[in-house]
């Protein structure tokens, strides 16, 4: 029961966080709005009326998508964790008795539904504005998300701690923003085809889902949007 | 544990390795142990107050030694031992500045495994006790450094471990809050419900708060001592002579040189040569010195040091 008081407090503690500052929120949302209409349209402008061109429209959809819940997955945990250290609670969740790996855990739980809550709410915003709604089988796709968001947030862990004994790390942050989006690319099939050790890359699970969609398809029977 | 002794630290040893300084032994091969509802100052001048605390309660790693914690060993056992001991670092930090008062409090008592339902009763009466009543829904970036302070206390006394470590916490604080942080400090450790380890180097605080000191210097313990008793003893030793007029430079260097520690200063048309000796005898070793040079004693008398300046001398001396 102490470890629910544990979990229901954490998650408390951060969701008053991100509610006490909606401008941050909203601020950050929309920026990566713009920059995504920016590549969408500007994909649509380049592709122009090439009948073959609207599934790539779509994959750009995704793609962003998946992205954004990467980056957010990534920057919240890293800069929460520097934040922590910065104010000195870092070593009052540590001295938790409960031990630190359940607060992390918690930690990860939290950010999690935060993060998928303003993911989804996103990917719906997208496909409004583009017109573009894709067929989503969400119980095909969230499974893929959590077991690969795991790497993730490891990740995240790792530079956070990295940067709290290395200051200079933080500035290298931004490089990885880029290098998620290197992987997503990466999991394009004729990619890795050509290369097969792109496989083992992290969050290549999510962006090239269909191993487990088309498992899912086999036991089901039912023909299913695979196209991620 | 040994004679109700709820906190024993046996043979600490912390060295900081870095590349620029090499190895630094911040506290080296340290014993010590504090009774249950027992409130000790731990001081020293180059933070060794600081990585001790910092080794109790399980943040730093020491590098060897043991920290036994009422009977859970700390070192191997740490979550044991954080059932027990909690901390306040570095004065208005270890809170959240965007949580109100009410909601950093009720976070720490779950960081602990309570409930915010079980614990109602006693955010209110802490929130009392505090005097943030006014401001219990303001978030903590918006209150005065004094009532962050007070908000970290509170948040570490929710906690409800039987042990509390302070380090610093009237830093940076003005005269008005520091006296009431300190009475609160103080009512908490006459009730006798907590054991305190306190560091600072705010000495007016030690002194008003703790009965015990352990004096740490150069890493190592140079006194562990009760206050009383030390104040006691250096009464004992400190000894004012004034003299009528001014004191000649060969017998400044005489005196120096016979005696240790002695300060001589100029006051007006007096001179006061202050000193320390363990042995009473040798006050007259002095009034001969003086006499024999010609010299009109006017008055001699015990000197009276508060805890800042028998803490001075101990290091001092410990340095020599």
């Amino acid at each position: 029961m102490r470890y629910a008081y544990v979990l229901k407090s954490m998650m408390k503690k951060n969701f008053l966080i991100v509610w006490r500052y909606p401008f941050n929120l909203i601020a950050g949302l929309f920026s990566i709005l713009m920059v995504f209409l920016v590549i969408f349209y500007g994909a649509k402008f380049v592709g122009g009326n090439n009948p073959n061109f609207g599934s790539t429209l779509e994959g750009i959809v995704m793609g962003f998508m998946l992205w954004s819940f990467i980056i957010f997955a990534f920057s919240d945990l890293t800069w929460d964790f520097i934040q922590e250290a910065q104010q000195g609670t870092l070593e009052q969740l540590y001295m938790s008795p409960l031990g630190f790996g359940w607060i992390s855990a918690c930690y990860v739980l939290t950010f999690l539904l935060i993060n998928l809550t303003i993911t989804l709410g996103m990917f719906f915003l997208m496909m409004a504005i583009t017109g573009k709604w894709l067929h989503l089988d969400l119980l095909s796709l969230l499974p893929l998300m959590l077991l690969t968001i795991w790497g993730v947030y490891g990740f995240g862990f790792a530079m956070g701690g990295l940067a709290l004994v290395f200051k200079q790390v933080q500035a290298v942050f931004q490089v990885f923003q880029f290098i998620w989006l290197l992987f997503i690319v990466a999991a394009q099939p004729s990619v890795m085809e050509s290369f097969p050790v792109v496989k083992f890359l992290p969050v290549i699970l999510i962006c090239h889902g269909n191993v487990w969609i088309n498992w899912r398809q086999r036991l089901t029977g039912r023909a299913n949007h695979s196209d991620i | 544990m040994e004679n109700g002794q709820v906190l024993q630290v046996k043979n600490l040893t912390k060295i900081y390795r870095s590349r620029r300084q090499g190895e630094v032994k911040a506290v080296d091969n340290i014993s010590f142990s504090v009774k249950k509802n027992e409130v000790v100052g731990l001081l020293g001048p180059n933070g060794a107050g600081k990585t001790t605390i910092k080794c109790i309660c399980t943040i730093l790693r020491p590098t060897s030694g043991e920290i036994w914690i009422d009977g859970a060993d700390a070192i191997k056992n740490p979550r044991a031992a954080l059932e027990r001991v909690t901390a306040v670092l570095e004065g208005n930090r270890n809170i959240y500045w965007r949580l109100n008062v009410r909601d950093n409090l009720e976070f720490f008592a779950g960081l602990q495994g309570q409930s915010s339902r079980s614990v109602h009763s006693q955010i209110d009466e802490l929130i009392e006790m505090f005097n943030l009543k006014e401001k219990v829904n303001a978030q903590a970036r918006t209150l005065s450094r004094g009532m962050q302070q007070k908000l970290a206390v509170a948040c570490a006394l929710v906690r409800n471990t039987p042990i509390l470590l302070l380090d610093e916490p009237t830093l940076g604080l003005d005269v008005e809050t520091s006296y009431e942080l300190r009475w609160i400090l103080k009512r908490m450790a006459d009730e006798g419900k907590r054991t305190i380890v306190l560091s600072s180097h705010d000495m007016n605080v030690v002194q008003d708060i703790c009965e015990r000191v352990i004096i740490i210097n150069q890493g190592r313990v140079v006194v562990d001592d009760q206050i009383e008793n030390l104040k006691k003893l250096f009464q004992a030793s400190s000894y004012r002579f004034e003299i009528d007029g001014q004191m000649n430079g060969s017998l400044e260097t005489q005196l120096q040189q016979k005696f240790d520690l002695v300060k001589i200063s100029k006051n007006g048309q007096k001179t006061v040569i202050e000193a320390e000796m363990l042995e009473g005898i040798r006050v007259y070793e002095i009034i001969d010195v003086l006499k024999n040079n010609g010299c009109q004693l006017e008055s001699v008398g015990r000197q009276y040091p508060n805890l800042e300046e028998i803490f001075l001398k101990i290091v001092k001396g410990e340095k020599k």
